[in-house]
């Protein structure tokens, strides 16, 4: 995608986002039943917030139809897409998944396994290279799950997930 | 000189076994998370605060600022050897020490670099000390219309500074992280906005774990979707890692002016280490004799980059400690750690904590110190470090992000929030829309809020103190002439009317 169209896309985003911050700050109880001074309402700055917003998104939806410089630039290039995707979801899936479902050793070990896992087995090596990194791994998997759960559970006394 | 024997009484406090066993593992481990791409110094800063709420303050805070200091001098490592900068800190630093590396002299570019980096920390200590006291005096006399247009000339300066292609992403991350900061309950009334029903919202967004997402997981994404650099492959012919006395003596306005000019960066809120090492680097390359040689292995042009992106660390603590605004995104997590344990910096540090200032100085001196003896004797070690893969290395930083988010205020919430600022983060950064403002409109966004509303009460709802009074109205000129010189009629007015004059005159 080229920059200048991914920003008209979020130029639409910010407007709507901004707006809605207007109506939410004009909308927002103004708390006339406690009299606070007028000028103190708990709307104010929001609502100037989202005017700001929303005049920013029209500069950048106007910058971005100029059809030279960096609006030609493409975004997202000369990265893989697939390590993206792969540590993307398998970090949402730690994070929102496991952590609060299984035990956090169980959870952060099974997660270390499997993200070293996947991106340094080398599926042209040998049985026994694979044999070394499937091995490496589950060494890093519990030693960093023991690892954590000891320091934070039992030195910084937090109640572990 | 109260300054200087605030700083002698602060060496004192921290030579104790303990603090120096403290202050040597954390620059260590600092010098190693900011050799790696990927780890900055920022993430470096926010794990370590998760990992520090256990210690007493004063270990705590010399953890922190060692951790700020190696991670920035570190970043210097990758750069030479990599040509990839380890933090954005080092980016000028690759520009010459990467072919220094290439013709064979990488130990002494690191050692040029470990030389140049304790010379720029100590004049920022300098510095630090001399300006941070009576800026806090002078600060004790604002009120809230100044504080009202110190956030905005924060978000605003921090905005245009920091943003890559055009200053208008730089101010939409100021006001997306102002909005942020609207989020629950507002310090004047307690009424609380923008929860949607959420109760977990009610406290608003946590500064840590909205760092941790958009500094740790944004940067996990970011070092999984780029690919590894390789090692400058030639060895280091000259074996010497020790500069010669006369390379430094012969840099010595270099690394003055690095140092002035990464301190003054530093002061500005939110634009950090990088804006001071080019900033340095310019100013050295317009004034050089070698300027031919800068991006071909200058050493001046090194030293010049890493005197000026380590400065710069103890200038953003002159504004972070007296007027509680960052002068980096780093410092920004610092003030929130110094919040959590119990110090609140601000105008009033200097009646409440009168030695604070020294001691954070003596913090950083000790940091200095231990950076050039690592930085000097472990230079083998680090490029090791460098070949650990990101295979192994990233899920135990996205460990770390999880397990220390939850373990500020043990709730599960905090974890959703470090997600999506990371998802948000890492598209933001991808787009070009810088981190450092939106940063600072989080951490000023109260501030903004209070002082607009504090001000509009006392002053009954008139605007005109806002513009009268004469630091507001010194503030509203910067800011106005700032947003103004970027707009590009005006830009193009002020050229052509300049011509003009000059036309007449010659």
């Amino acid at each position: 995608m080229q920059m200048a169209k991914a920003d008209r896309a979020t130029a639409i985003v910010l407007l709507a986002l901004g707006l809605a911050m207007v109506v939410g700050g004009w909308t927002m109880d103004r708390l006339e039943i406690r009299q606070i001074h007028p000028a103190s309402i708990p709307g104010l700055l929001p609502m100037i917030l989202g005017g700001l917003l929303s005049l920013c998104a029209v500069l950048l939806w106007r910058a971005s139809s100029g059809s030279s410089g960096p609006g030609n630039a493409r975004l997202m290039t000369g990265g893989s897409w697939a390590r993206l995707g792969l540590t993307t979801g398998l970090c949402i899936v730690y994070a929102l998944g496991l952590i609060g479902t299984l035990s956090y050793f169980w959870a952060t070990a099974i997660f270390t396994f499997a993200f070293s896992l996947t991106f340094s087995f080398p599926v042209d090596g040998t049985p026994r290279a694979r044999g070394i990194s499937v091995a490496s791994c589950a060494v890093l998997a519990f030693g960093v799950a023991f690892g954590s759960a000891l320091l934070f559970e039992e030195l910084f006394l937090v109640r572990l997930p | 000189m109260s300054g200087l024997t605030d700083l002698f009484a602060g060496l004192v406090t921290l030579s104790t076994p303990e603090m120096l066993f403290h202050a040597a593992w954390a620059t260590l481990l600092g010098i190693i998370v900011g050799s790696l791409p990927g780890l900055t110094a920022t993430m470096g800063v926010a794990l370590m605060t998760t990992l520090t709420y256990s210690l007493d303050s004063t270990a705590a805070i010399l953890v922190l600022i060692c951790m700020y200091v190696g991670a920035i001098y570190g970043g210097s490592r990758s750069a030479i050897l990599l040509n990839i900068p380890g933090t954005p800190a080092s980016a000028a630093t690759s520009l010459d020490g990467y072919p220094l590396a290439k013709a064979g002299r990488a130990g002494y570019a690191m050692g040029l670099a470990t030389a140049g980096s304790a010379l720029g920390t100590v004049a920022g200590i300098v510095m630090l000390v001399m300006i941070a006291p009576p800026l806090a005096e002078a600060a004790l006399n604002f009120g809230s219309f100044e504080f009202f247009w110190l956030a905005v000339f924060g978000v605003i300066i921090s905005g245009q500074l920091t943003a890559d292609t055009t200053p208008l992403k730089g101010y939409i991350a100021g006001i997306l992280g102002l909005m942020v900061a609207m989020i629950g309950s507002e310090g004047i009334h307690a009424h609380i906005r923008f929860s949607f029903g959420i109760s977990d919202l009610n406290a608003g967004i946590a500064l840590i774990p909205a760092m941790v997402g958009a500094f740790g997981f944004a940067e996990v994404m970011t070092a999984m979707w780029n690919r590894a650099g390789e090692l400058a492959t030639q060895k280091d012919k000259s074996d010497r890692t020790l500069p010669h006395l006369i390379d430094l003596w012969r840099y010595k306005v270099t690394i003055v002016r690095s140092g002035i000019i990464g301190t003054l960066v530093g002061i500005i809120p939110g634009v950090g280490e990088d804006i001071g090492a080019w900033a340095s680097y310019a100013a050295a390359r317009k004034t050089s004799k070698e300027a031919d040689r800068f991006g071909h292995g200058s050493q001046e042009g090194l030293m010049a980059a890493e005197t000026g992106n380590s400065a710069v660390v103890p200038g953003s603590l002159i504004p972070a400690i007296t007027l509680a605004i960052p002068g980096s995104a780093s410092s920004a997590v610092l003030i929130a750690a110094l919040f959590i344990h119990g110090i609140r910096p601000g105008p009033l540090i200097m009646i409440e904590q009168p030695h604070f200032i020294g001691l954070v100085s003596a913090m950083l001196l000790m940091a200095t110190l231990f950076m050039a003896i690592f930085g000097l004797t472990l230079t083998r070690v680090f490029i090791q470090v460098l070949r650990v893969p990101y295979a192994y290395l990233m899920p135990v930083v996205f460990v770390l992000c999880v397990i220390g988010t939850y373990a500020l205020s043990q709730r599960m919430f905090d974890i959703w929030v470090m997600v999506f600022f990371g998802l948000v983060g890492f598209v933001l950064r991808q787009m070009k829309y810088p981190m450092a403002p939106l940063v600072l409109g989080i951490i000023l966004g109260d501030l903004l809020d209070k002082s607009l509303r504090r001000g509009l009460t006392l002053s009954d709802g008139d605007l005109l103190p806002f513009f009268t009074r004469p630091v507001s109205a010194t503030f509203v000129a910067v800011i106005a002439l700032s947003i103004l010189a970027n707009i590009p009629a005006v830009r193009r007015g002020v050229a052509s009317l300049l011509g003009r004059i000059g036309g007449r005159h010659a």
